[in-house]
């Protein structure tokens, strides 16, 4: 029976960590701060950002959510951005996504000034993580690494890695976590499309799975004793209720069954976002004040 | 059967001769292509390095410049110069040569190279360009090499199984991105953990970065496969060597680049190549 790679757990674990560690900063006269900025009112991205802050501020970080009108322009978001960026209370800045179609995503995002972007989005980060450089790394990719290191696996030394579905968010920046010297890993990096994709997956001691397709990784694709990440999102509906619900991109049970260890959907990868977030936002604050 | 050798003599003799009408057309409209090196001290290697790209800037009318710093240079003298270059309207490439003393904050100095002028990708900004296919940036150039050669000698990379040896290398990792996003399945191989003859064996195209003589050997290479040698080291008897058992390995593979006349002769070409794209993108 599989070890389930319990999110929730390895996540609370964690906010206890930094909750001890920003009273500590705070002590010093150093408060982490976060701002982030809401544009417009779209429900999904109003409740995300919502538990944004109340994780930070459960953690004794300094959270300020700035909420603009969705018809707000450009030159407008890019001062607003400006006021974060020169605001020394706060140390990371972070955009909910997506942004109404009016306005450039890349263009805001490279508005937030790299030390202060805690969601590894602009290209200075994205171009330092790939050349292994100290950089912020996206949430999603590092809390993978985290759950993994957390969870019985500290060394991954000569572990052969497939991620299949190699996006900018999550593959390549796992990639190049995976591939630093010191992590020593094998890594496949496969396309949803690869030609004898299952040779691929058969092969990998882990399988790191992104492309949003339910089911996509069956049992017969994976060997016994896998660690299996499913990063995937998708609503399915409930043979009983009808109602949609949330599944990854593993064929879970089936999976399970083979599996030395296995992250679920909901409450594997997914819980881990946000408190990375915050990892990062204090790691931002320890950075400007010359502590690392 | 013998492999195909992938001669990087000849692929640079081939970029050279289709970049002069190119810099013909240039000069015609007024512009002379510019490259500028940036050398702080006077590390032999790398002023040899230079001479060999100033003597291949000659060849196809590039006009070449590098600025010398001394050693004890301070980090605003330096950046001061690389901004100065930026503004510089005679210079389309501006290339920094590395290391830099360690006095010198490397990452601050190449943040602030302007990006359109970045011909060897030394800019992170130029990297995130290249990992997210933004096509406005150039490549750095060694990578760029293990392309072209693929490239001029018809090897097709979509679906294909690639494999890195010394994937935990900047180089490894960066042919690793190119192969990828030309729809490779691609394999990052740490040289030191991995099981050789299971994975080199299954690649259809075999790259090897890590700088160590005769780490490839025969035994782990499968029958027609492509092998491209982008390492430089020397053997114990002092020569010059790449990272495959050439002989051995040549006698299977499909194609094989030598070392020398393999990756190393096409890298400085490419250089000249990215500036004269430069050149074009920036004098429209």
């Amino acid at each position: 029976m599989a070890t389930i790679l319990d999110g929730r757990k390895t996540s609370a674990e964690i906010r206890e960590e930094l909750k001890r560690e920003v009273k500590n900063l705070s002590e010093k006269g150093i408060v982490p701060g976060l701002a982030g900025i809401l544009i417009g009112e779209d429900t999904g991205s109003a409740t995300y950002i919502r538990l944004k802050e109340k994780v930070g501020e459960e953690l004794g970080i300094h959270a300020k959510m700035v909420r603009l009108a969705k018809d707000i322009s450009e030159a407008d978001l890019l001062k607003e951005i400006e006021k974060l960026n020169s605001d020394a209370r706060i140390h990371g800045i972070f955009i909910q996504l997506p942004l109404p179609s009016h306005l450039n995503e890349n263009k805001a995002l490279n508005a937030i000034l790299p030390e202060k972007d805690v969601d590894g989005f602009h290209p200075e980060n994205v171009g330092k993580a790939w050349l292994g450089q100290q950089a912020f790394l996206p949430a999603t990719p590092i809390g993978i690494y985290e759950l993994l290191v957390r969870n019985g696996y500290r060394s991954l030394k000569g572990k052969n890695v497939v991620i299949v579905g190699v996006d900018n968010l999550v593959g390549k920046p796992l990639a190049s976590i995976l591939t630093q010297e010191s992590v020593g890993t094998n890594v496949t990096l496969c396309h949803a499309s690869s030609p004898d994709l299952a040779d691929y997956t058969r092969r990998a001691d882990i399988v790191v799975v992104s492309v949003n397709k339910a089911k996509f990784i069956t049992a017969d694709m994976v060997k016994k004793g896998v660690i299996a990440v499913d990063f995937g999102a998708n609503y399915i509906p409930d043979l009983t209720t009808g109602k949609d619900k949330l599944v990854g991109d593993l064929d879970f049970d089936a999976v399970k069954e083979k599996a030395e260890a296995i992250t679920p959907v909901p409450g594997g990868v997914g819980p881990m976002t946000v408190t990375m977030l915050m990892v990062n936002t204090v790691k931002a604050a320890k950075l400007a004040a010359g502590l690392i | 059967m013998t492999a195909q050798i992938m001669s990087g003599k000849d692929v640079a003799e081939q970029i050279r001769q289709e970049l002069a009408p190119r810099v013909e057309k240039l000069k015609a409209e007024g512009v002379v292509p510019g490259l500028a090196a940036i050398l702080v001290g006077e590390d032999p290697a790398a002023l040899s390095y230079l001479k060999g790209i100033a003597k291949g800037c000659e060849k196809v009318g590039i006009y070449t410049e590098t600025f010398g710093l001394p050693i004890d240079v301070t980090q605003e003298k330096l950046e001061a110069k690389v901004e100065e270059l930026n503004k510089n309207p005679r210079f389309h490439g501006i290339i920094i040569q590395r290391p830099l003393p360690k006095h010198i904050k490397e990452v601050s100095v190449l943040k602030l190279l302007a990006p359109e002028k970045d011909v060897d990708c030394l800019n992170p900004l130029s990297m995130a360009k290249l990992v997210t296919r933004d096509p406005s940036g150039f490549a750095p150039c060694t990578p760029s090499a293990v392309i072209e050669l693929l490239d001029r000698y018809h090897v097709e990379f979509d679906g294909k199984r690639a494999v890195v040896v010394g994937g935990a290398g900047n180089i490894g990792r960066t042919v690793g991105i190119m192969l990828l996003n030309r729809w490779a399945t691609v394999i990052l191989c740490d040289y030191k953990t991995v099981n050789p003859a299971e994975e080199y064996k299954r690649a259809e195209i075999l790259v090897s970065a890590v700088g160590r003589a005769r780490l490839v050997t025969k035994d782990m290479v499968s029958p027609g496969t492509v092998v491209i040698d982008v390492g430089v080291s020397t053997d114990k008897d002092g020569k010059l060597s790449g990272d495959v058992d050439f002989e051995p390995v040549s006698q299977i593979a499909g194609m094989i680049t030598p070392v020398p006349g393999g990756v190393g002769a096409v890298t400085s070409t490419i250089l000249l190549a990215h500036t004269v794209e430069s050149a074009e993108r920036l004098s429209q």
